[in-house]
């Protein structure tokens, strides 16, 4: 191989050298002599190659002694044998003549500078040497205003360097196009939007430009670059199933700022504004800070521990007594990590005896873990984030990634600006829509019957792979025939979708070389949920997008951790790693693993723990990280569901509208707080390590649960999470390889076979449960539509917003709520103009269970008939009006139809300017 | 430059061309630099408002300080050097309020000097008299006279148009059954050279765009030719469009593109208009659309008018401009010709380069290489100022002694001590080494000059040196993207160091500084601007050090 050695040698200063092929220059001097030997200004590493700055200069020759020239390492390619020169006298004198003339517009006010210590400038200008600036005064840019409109983001212009990493960050990795150079030459300047302020602007504040800055230009309220911090602790986001990564600067016990790590393979230097300023929650005022009893009048009173865990003990153990396990549930939180996941899984089964264990999969991805069982044998992602960069189409199915999963969907929308075509199946025209070749508006409510049509389109292009299918594959004939005997005129009504826009992105997904469908709560929270999984994972087996780079079914989850609650076992039927709790070997295994014996009943899912608490069968719940009054739906009958039981237990960092029903609280600690690890959607277990101890009186969930096993009685050791970790790959076949060691900075993929070998890709020679199983069903209207739609006309779906995180507990108590300060009422300007309603008006929002009122924001992203709102906040309840429909096989929550009705209550202030909107929509 | 931009602007191509938007609602308002037409455009072309604010900010007739301007002097350097510029000003500050009045850089009428635009039009040599009729009655004498002289025989880029069918011939043989690779051969043969300036080889970069990946291709003619002195290409475009139009389809024919786009700075209103009424003459013909003359071939042609902005006649900050991003220069590689118009690959020509198909067509590779020099073959054009007795376009074979031009046009008029050939950031050339220069791009080379793309601007023996290098410097400062640190900081510096030095008989400019200044930017800088400026700068104070030495340190 010496050959090609040396066609992969160059030198640097003399010395030879590796490359690989496509470097640059500068990256070949990084790997080798260490970031910084060659100084730039304009280039970062998360961001492409720019050429602006030329700090980093070097001399090149093709041979030693042979005439040099001066290039920019950083854009320039290397070829084999080249001799670069990174420190001659040339190239130094002419880095220092250009950092010279960036001073000359420069303030000179170092030792006061935000950035002072941490200033890539000042870094640059001290390796070149800059003693002094010989320019006689010029113009300058000094006198550039500062921009502190913004919750978080900032600026200060005077001290940019036009180096363009932020317009380039906005662009490159945010894909929002905020910021741009304005005008040309010496007075070129960094604009937000139409040359407005940061709060002005579009701005979505990912912080990924003041991250990149150079210099204190842009940065944050948080000073996240330069803080003095005493320790960085990476760890994982607490917010969505992304899971990226997060750099925690904390000094003693006070989180200072959050920065995203360049190395993160999820989330490569970037993370939204939850992920990256949304922290302040953790310390804020109205944390709990010490267990709570409820006394007889109702009132909290403050205990210790002990006296809680008694308190506790002597409830539980009574219920049990006199009414058996099967008396007591437990929802455990998909906040949390796998080892408190499976810690409260272990105690419910294994202490209390009961399979009453669920968690809050139930009321989001239930149905997909449920149907991608059916259809493949695992019920998670068959591919990974990294198969965007692979892929030829995308499909994006009742999901809003740029909102709900904002790094993904930046990542998505980096690809579908670039030509990727994307399908959009959604009733609302979402943030990528106008980026997508094809949008399929349909009528919420009617996905099986779409995407049957889809299929049909499929079958009737002969696009089917056939060598696939028959292979791979089983039960195509039902399906088959169930897709020939569809009465398509009728599916083009149902969906209000024409046959015809079906067809053409049919044919786009099933003709693509790779072809990759993400999906969202928009698929699962319907009564046909789990059905509309199967039907999906149909489409990828029949046009064979299973199993190799760049393809698969992709749910976006929603939760940090909820892929993790359900590989815990946190859900009634299945025991940690999956496991029918129904089957009398699984239980033997259990039984034998844990040295007690298995519950063999089968549990309760957190609809019908609601149910049985009215009807008086269950009697005690404990919740771990749920607000389940505010987040399910039809809240009147959670209420009444809290009220009927004689004991609940929660686990909490805040008093929500659930806590307030409980007989016990306990304090708890944030992720912030805790180390463990967190299972995002592409099925990665990535280290959760603790940035600050636990806040004075909370405990870890962790700790609690082992605290709690043992004070049952149960041989349980402290809480460790390495430990609890070892446990778990004991049990979990899947996490068999894992070891907290092994999981690195960058986590693996589960399954983790022995040796730590993690899986990118899953199904690749054939499917876990051996052959992928086609379904058919036909579509089936809405309950909740046929019963009360004639009487509430509009169809209601609900969502979330970018700045808001579900019940909104912890975005509420940091600066996003300056961002968004309420839930809005999405209304078809049509239907506005009849009701009479403008933009900012106040609404009456009413159903079969209730009503609510809202702000009303009159917009074409919905249809005709169509309602859109979120429900992150308790003022407004929107789950008063939410029903109890719900998904036929797993019993998820059906959020996204509701039948509703819409009145004026009153005429709202005029809004100068609408987020999504130039001008008011003025109806 | 950003990919995302470029891909978003693909979607609407060259068709609903994001930039011809820009350039249009200026046209209509003044400015496109208005939130609402910024914000509109924005959202039919999926750019964010900064985006596009950006964009038309950087251009001097989309920006907003454009708006309300009612006539444009022009502030190049053949006008500078003609003399001619206050007076006009003076003139029209009679008739206009001065915020009336703006500037534009270089209308090619550099033959006559005294240049103005007003109402879209351009006018040289106005008296006062000529001046206030046009202001009263918007009619004026527009006639753009300046000899064509060909001193090779017979002439080739200079030749008489033999009309559509005649001259197209050779292009309908080729479409008929032509072969590729045998044209290949002959460019290769030909020898011939980019006329932009740079002289890289055509023959490479026609076959680098014709080997690339890529259904679609684009052929971009490079018009806009804003070297103040230069008038080669606007005398091509008007009175020898089709020599433009028949090089970019025989480049279409030959890379497998479809779409020739001809970039013409506004500052040439009667090129636009020209090239436009060619493009329908040869469609009328039956030559541009689907399946040419039944050859399979499909080529269509359509002009983008600029909006004043010296950058664009760089290849790259030319691309970005089509897409309607910033035209800021971009890093090469990729080349055009891989990655160019919508990171598609693109061939990117000047106007005289494609102007000289046609011979090669005719005369064969090897007949066309017989014209010039062995590494400078070809005919070539050059463009000389109202300093000479009979200025306007000269054609000589590459070759050429200088002295022998100087002559074919009659000498001065008046007496000049130096000639800047190749633009402002072509060299100096004091008159005493006029006779040491061949037209070609070695002889130049070796004498320390540039030949660039051959206009001509005498600078007189009343035009004080050092106002020259400030003009230089100004140029600069003012037509910088601002992309790259040594252009924009340097520029601006250099300028103001000039300024100081004349404005202050204290103030010495330290020697050290300047070539400190110099290098860097030459060295440096990532586009010929920036690296170019420091060749004509140094020039003059090698030649001129006695008449500058009083502005220095010693």
């Amino acid at each position: 191989m010496v050959k090609d050695l040396s066609t992969l040698t160059a030198f640097i200063d003399g010395d030879a050298c590796q490359f690989n092929e496509g470097d640059t220059l500068l990256n070949f001097i990084d790997r080798h002599r260490g970031r910084g030997h060659v100084p730039t200004l304009c280039d970062a590493p998360q961001l492409e190659p720019y050429g602006a700055c030329r700090v980093c200069s070097v001399e090149v020759a093709l041979q030693a002694d042979g005439p040099r020239r001066v290039v920019a390492s950083c854009h320039t390619p290397l070829t084999a044998g080249m001799h670069v020169f990174t420190e001659s006298p040339k190239v130094r004198k002419l880095r220092k003549n250009i950092v010279e003339l960036v001073l000359t517009d420069h303030p000179l006010d170092c030792l006061t500078c935000e950035v002072s210590g941490n200033c890539e400038l000042q870094t640059v200008a001290a390796k070149v040497g800059i003693r002094g600036v010989r320019y006689p005064a010029g113009a300058n840019h000094l006198d550039r205003k500062k921009d502190h409109s913004h919750a978080y983001m900032t600026s200060e212009l005077s001290k940019c360097i036009n180096c363009s990493r932020c317009v380039r960050a906005c662009d490159e990795i945010q894909g929002q196009h905020v910021l741009s150079m304005h005008g040309r030459g010496f007075n070129a300047k960094i604009i937000k939007g139409l040359d407005e302020s940061f709060a002005d602007s579009e701005c979505v504040s990912c912080g990924a430009c003041a991250q990149a800055c150079p210099t204190s230009a842009i940065s944050d309220v948080f000073f996240s670059k330069s803080i003095e911090a005493t320790k960085k602790t990476r760890t994982i986001c607490t917010y969505c199933g992304v899971g990226c990564n997060l750099n925690v600067a904390t000094k003693g016990d006070q989180v200072l700022s959050i920065q995203a790590p360049v190395d993160a393979e999820v989330n490569h230097a970037h993370t939204c504004l939850k992920g990256r300023f949304a922290f302040k929650f953790y310390n804020h005022k109205d944390r709990l800070r010490t267990p709570l009893i409820k006394q007889p009048d109702g009132q909290f009173k403050e205990s210790t521990w002990e006296e809680a865990y008694d308190h506790i003990f002597a409830n539980l153990t009574r219920i049990k007594n006199d009414h058996g396990g099967q008396a007591v549930a437990g929802i455990s939180s998909a906040r949390c990590t796998n080892e408190e996941n499976y810690l409260m899984q272990k105690f419910i089964r294994g202490v209390m005896g009961t399979n009453n264990i669920d968690c809050c999969a139930r009321v989001c991805h239930s149905p997909t873990a449920w149907g991608m069982q059916k259809s493949f044998g695992t019920g998670a992602a068959t591919n990974s984030y990294e198969d965007i960069e692979h892929t030829r189409c995308v499909m994006v199915i009742g999901a809003n990634p740029t909102e709900g999963h904002p790094v993904t969907g930046a990542r998505l929308k980096q690809h579908i600006m670039k030509g990727t075509p994307l399908i959009v199946i959604d009733p609302r025209k979402i943030e990528l829509v106008p980026y997508a070749k094809h949008h399929l508006q349909l009528r919420p409510g009617t996905n099986v019957a779409l995407l049957n049509m889809f299929a049909r389109c499929i079958l009737d292009a002969g696009l089917v792979k056939t060598e696939f299918v028959k292979k791979r594959c089983e039960n195509w004939d039902e399906f088959e025939n169930g897709l020939r005997a569809l009465d398509l005129p009728a599916l083009e009504k149902i969906t209000g979708v024409s046959l015809e826009l079906v067809r053409a992105a049919a044919i786009e997904y099933a003709s693509a070389e790779a072809a990759m469908s993400f999906h969202g709560l928009g698929v699962t929270e319907h009564e046909q949920g789990a059905k509309t999984v199967m039907l999906i994972s149909n489409l990828a087996m029949m046009t064979g997008n299973i199993g190799r780079p760049g393809v698969g079914v992709n749910p976006l989850r929603g939760q940090n951790n909820v892929q993790g609650a359900a590989d815990m076992g946190c859900q009634p039927h299945q025991g940690a790693g999956y496991f029918e709790m129904a089957d009398l070997e699984v239980q033997k295994r259990y039984a034998d693993f844990y040295g007690v014996p298995s519950p063999s009943e089968p549990g309760w899912k957190i609809p019908q723990m609601f149910d049985a608490a009215v009807e008086g069968k269950l009697k005690a719940l404990w919740l771990m990280g749920e607000d389940v009054v505010q987040t399910d739906p039809d809240a009147h009958h959670v209420r009444h569901a809290m009220e009927s039981l004689e004991f609940l237990v929660v686990q909490e960092i805040f008093m929500t509208e659930t806590a307030k029903y409980a007989d016990v609280i306990l304090p708890a600690s944030s992720f912030l707080e805790k180390s463990g690890t967190f299972t995002n959607a592409e099925r990665r277990m990535q280290r959760v390590n603790a940035a600050v101890k636990p806040l004075a009186g909370t405990k870890p969930d962790g700790q609690i649960m082992c605290e709690i096993l043992q004070r049952f009685g149960f041989p349980q050791a402290e809480y460790t999470p390495d430990g609890v970790l070892a446990e778990i790959a004991q049990i979990v076949p899947f996490f068999k390889g894992a070891t907290w060691e092994n999981l690195g900075i960058n986590g693996k993929q589960w399954p983790v076979n022995e040796g730590g070998v993690d899986t990118q890709i899953m199904h690749q020679e054939q499917f876990t449960r051996g052959k992928g199983h086609f379904h058919f069903f036909p579509w089936v209207e809405s309950n909740e539509l046929k019963t009360n739609g004639q009487e509430f006309p509009f169809i209601l779906t609900t969502g979330r917003i970018l700045e808001h995180y579900n019940c909104g507990t912890m975005t509420r108590r940091t600066g996003n709520s300056e961002i968004v300060t309420q839930d809005l009422l999405s209304i078809n300007p049509e239907d506005a103009k009849r009701k009479g309603i403008r933009t900012g008006d106040i609404t009456r929002l009413s159903s079969a269970r209730g009503e609510v009122e809202l702000e009303a924001r009159v917009t074409d992203e919905v249809k005709p008939g169509i309602l859109y709102t979120t429900f992150h906040f308790p003022d407004a309840m929107v789950n008063n009006v939410t029903g109890q429909g719900c998904d036929g096989d797993t019993l998820c929550p059906e959020y996204k139809v509701v039948a509703a009705d819409v009145e004026l209550v009153r005429m709202g202030k005029l809004k100068k300017k609408q987020k999504d909107g130039f001008a008011p929509a003025m109806v | 430059m950003s990919k995302n931009l470029s891909a978003l602007s693909f979607r609407k191509g060259v068709e609903k061309n994001v930039f011809e938007r820009m350039v249009d609602a200026a046209d209509k308002a003044g400015t496109a630099e208005k939130n609402d037409v910024v914000h509109q455009m924005g959202q039919d072309h999926l750019f964010g408002d900064a985006i596009t604010l950006g964009a038309v900010s950087f251009y001097d007739f989309l920006k907003k300080e454009n708006e309300g301007k009612m006539v444009f002097v022009c502030n190049g350097s053949a006008c500078l050097c003609a003399g001619t510029q206050d007076k006009l000003h003076h003139t029209l500050e009679t008739h206009f309020k001065s915020e009336e009045i703006g500037h534009i850089c270089c209308l090619g009428r550099c033959h006559e000097g005294g240049a103005l635009q007003y109402q879209g039009k351009n006018y040289s040599g106005q008296s006062d008299e000529a001046l206030a009729e046009l202001v009263k009655t918007g009619k004026g004498d527009a006639e753009d006279r300046y000899a064509v002289v060909s001193h090779l025989q017979p002439a080739q880029l200079t030749a008489e148009f033999p009309g559509i069918d005649a001259y197209y011939a050779p292009f309908k043989k080729l479409i008929a059954g032509g072969d590729r690779d045998a044209l290949g051969l002959e460019l290769k043969e030909s020898g011939l050279r980019g006329r932009g300036g740079a002289g890289f080889p055509l023959h490479f970069k026609w076959s680098s765009c014709r080997a690339a990946e890529g259904k679609d291709k684009y052929i971009v003619c490079n018009a806009d030719e804003g070297d103040p002195g230069a008038y080669i290409d606007k005398y091509l475009m008007e009175k020898q469009p089709h020599s433009v139009l028949l090089g970019m389809m025989v480049a279409g024919w030959f890379a497998g593109a479809e779409n020739g786009i001809l970039y013409i700075r506004a500052e040439y209103p009667d090129s636009v208009t020209i090239i436009n009424e060619a493009i329908e003459d040869l469609r009328a013909a039956g030559l541009l659309g689907k399946d040419i003359l039944g050859s399979g071939f499909n080529f269509m042609l359509k002009s983008i008018k600029g909006a004043g902005a010296y950058i664009c006649g760089e290849e790259t900050a030319l691309l970005a401009s089509l897409e309607g991003q910033r035209p800021e220069v971009r890093t090469r590689p990729p080349f055009p010709t891989i990655e160019g118009l919508f990171r598609k690959p693109t061939i990117v020509n000047n106007v005289e380069t494609l102007a000289n198909i046609h011979a090669i067509l005719t005369l064969g590779g090897k007949g066309y290489a017989q014209i010039g020099t062995p590494k400078s073959t070809g005919p070539k054009l050059l463009s000389l100022d109202s300093h000479f007795v009979r200025p306007g376009i000269y054609e000589v074979a590459m070759g050429t002694p200088l002295q022998t031009v100087i002559d074919l046009a009659g000498g001065f008029k008046t007496k000049v001590k130096a000639l800047q050939i190749g633009g402002p950031l072509g060299g100096i050339v004091p008159m005493s080494h006029v006779g040491k220069l061949t037209i070609d791009f070695e002889s130049f080379k070796y004498e320390g000059f540039m030949k660039g793309h051959a206009g001509v601007v005498s600078i007189p023996e009343s035009m004080p040196m050092i106002e020259y290098i400030q003009h230089l410097f100004q140029f600069t400062a003012d037509e910088s993207c601002g992309k790259c640190f040594p252009c924009r900081l340097g520029s601006t510096r250099g300028k103001e160091l000039i300024a100081k030095a004349r404005a202050d008989s204290s103030y010495k400019i330290d020697r050290e500084l300047i070539t400190d200044l110099l290098d860097t930017m030459e060295q440096t800088s990532l586009c010929a601007l920036g690296g170019g400026v420091p060749l004509p700068i140094k020039n003059a104070l090698e030649h001129f050090g006695a008449e500058l030495n009083p502005y220095f340190k010693a």
